[in-house]
């Protein structure tokens, strides 16, 4: 914004006789600094009051930016929840360990319980090599081929489900102890799909930006195109005003006004349905986590983000109002 | 220092039309002076200049010792503050009240919304439209919509107050009232310049008169020495 718009000096010396009720001139600067900010104070509740008292004209605006808010906010939602869910299903990642061939059954179920009794360690199940050897051969349907095997190719495997709740870094530290058993021939981390997953949460989260910089932009055009039919529309308002004496600044400022409540009742509304999104699709979501034993329920947008959401509206319908009015203000002159 | 000094003035626009060719003229601080001239002799032209909502092809224009023509466009809202104009389609807006098409020019200056109200029924007052703030403009008369115009001119006391044929649609009596009003205002030290084409109104007031003939000025004289009027010598070898 510029300067406050205020009366300029008036020569002194001008030959003027007193004029009946009339005061000095002059306004000092912190009766010009109140007189500003009572301007913006008045700007701003008047063009708040013209687009309250006169929603039709301008419902439109409004929706088109909730709804471009809505988007991204609704995906950006879904990727935190998915994030949140991903962090637990990283200390979730259970273990095969797989045994030398020459290890006995015995030796193994003394493993077994070894390992179980060690930190951080949820379950341990013994596989024995028959038993392997029967699951594949009953899910190969390589049956008979497999008979004319010498031997049982196949290792005994200790299947190890850490805790829940452990860290990433501690489920690789207890891998690694495991791995370092003389018994033992490898042990392999499931955590290949975590990888493909943390992979895909990360495009997904560079397609909500793409995607949120993209309706940004329609934001920005939408609020310029309001407003610039709202310029239109005062045009004969601008002349006069201009040639009373008003600075641009002064001109400018309601529809800069006008634009940031757009951006704001928009975020409001975008609220609103980011709400009602979640409200609709919390229930079902525990009911799936309940089959799968889990409590886990669905986050709503946090707190911050929702704030970045309402200012960055705020920011967008300014943004545009000032883009249509540097375009199209300049060319109403008196 | 004058109030108003044109230097040389001419103004073409674009395709050849000379508005107003070489204008010179001061006007004293105070003065009353009338400008006529027929239909597009460039009366309107010479008035917008000194608000630069014109600038000229050639020549200074001069405000309170400002030049206009050269003025920053961040300087003339200021400029505007000082220069009251009435115009004779009175510009006034029918979506407000009287009272809010009057306060315009102190809002725009900041001046805090008590003393604002005190200067709008001041000027009303003196325009003899009291008790209409709360009227919309487009319920009043032809001559009460010029009347809240020059309520809205005068409000920010301006130094110097300019008028485009403001009693052009008004009968006689009507515009006799207006003349009067405007000559009040110079009682009180305002600088007046009115555009008009109403020869009989202006024989019966007197008064300086600056006479534009195919954008060429003719000065009838006043009443203050306000200087050389080049106009006057250089009128006869301009026109092509």
């Amino acid at each position: 914004m510029s300067a406050p718009d205020s009366p300029k000096r008036q020569t002194a010396n001008a030959p003027r006789k007193p004029q009946a009720g009339a005061s000095t001139h002059k306004i000092s600067i912190k009766d010009r600094l109140n007189g500003w900010a009572q301007q913006h104070q008045l700007v701003a509740v008047e063009t708040l009051m013209r687009l309250l008292t006169k929603p039709l004209g301008s419902i439109m605006t409004w929706l088109v930016i909730a709804i471009s808010l809505t988007l991204p906010g609704a995906m950006w939602m879904t990727l935190d929840n998915l994030s949140q869910l991903s962090n637990r299903f990283q200390a979730s990642g259970s273990m095969s360990v797989y045994l030398k061939t020459a290890v006995q059954n015995d030796q193994a179920q003394q493993m077994l319980s070894r390992i179980e009794s060690m930190d951080g360690v949820a379950d341990v199940r013994f596989i024995s090599a028959d038993e392997a050897l029967a699951e594949f051969r009953a899910s190969s349907g390589l049956g008979e081929a497999l008979d004319l095997l010498p031997e049982n190719p196949l290792p005994g495997v200790i299947v190890v489900e850490p805790e829940l709740a452990l860290p990433q870094q501690d489920v690789i530290a207890l891998a690694d102890t495991l791995r370092s058993e003389s018994r033992v021939d490898s042990v392999e981390l499931d955590t290949a799909w975590l990888d493909r997953l943390h992979a895909l949460l990360a495009l997904s989260e560079r397609i909500v930006w793409v995607m949120g910089a993209l309706l940004a932009l329609g934001i920005l055009l939408v609020v310029g195109n309001t407003i610039r039919l709202s310029i239109a529309a005062r045009v004969d308002e601008i002349r006069v005003t201009k040639l009373v004496g008003a600075t641009n600044a002064w001109v400018r400022r309601p529809f800069l006004y006008t634009g940031l409540w757009f951006g704001m009742v928009g975020g409001l509304v975008s609220w609103i349905l980011l709400a009602i999104g979640w409200a609709l699709v919390s229930g079902p979501v525990e009911d799936l986590a309940a089959l799968y034993g889990s409590e886990y329920r669905l986050l709503p947008l946090s707190a911050g983000a929702a704030l970045v959401l309402l200012l960055g509206a705020m920011l967008l319908g300014w943004l545009g109002a000032w883009w249509s009015v540097v375009r199209h203000l300049h060319r109403i002159e008196p | 220092m004058p109030m108003v000094r044109f230097d040389g003035v001419s103004k073409s626009y674009p395709g050849g039309k000379e508005a107003l060719s070489k204008v010179s003229f001061e006007l004293a601080r105070g003065e009353f002076a009338f400008l006529t001239g027929h239909s597009g002799a460039g009366k309107s032209t010479l008035l917008k200049l000194m608000l630069q909502m014109e600038r000229p092809s050639k020549g200074q224009v001069f405000v309170d010792g400002d030049c206009v023509n050269t003025m920053k466009s961040s300087q003339v809202p200021f400029l505007r503050r000082k220069v009251g104009v009435v115009f004779q389609n009175h510009q006034l807006l029918f979506d407000r009240t009287v009272y809010d098409n009057v306060a315009m020019p102190l809002l725009i200056a900041g001046y805090q919304p008590a003393e604002a109200a005190r200067r709008v029924r001041a000027a009303l007052d003196s325009v003899g439209l009291l008790g209409f703030e709360r009227r919309n403009p487009i319920e009043l008369s032809g001559g009460e919509q010029q009347r809240v115009g020059i309520a809205r001119a005068v409000v920010n006391k301006p130094q110097l107050l300019l008028a485009d044929e403001p009693t052009g649609n008004l009968d006689p009596e009507l515009s006799e009232e207006i003349m009067k009003l405007f000559l009040r205002f110079q009682q009180v030290g305002v600088t007046v310049l009115i555009a008009t084409h109403d020869i009989a109104l202006i024989e019966r007031m007197g008064h300086r008169r600056l006479i534009l003939d195919h954008g060429t000025l003719h000065d009838s004289g006043t009443l203050h020495d306000s200087g050389p009027r080049a106009g006057f010598e250089r009128g006869d070898h301009v026109r092509t």
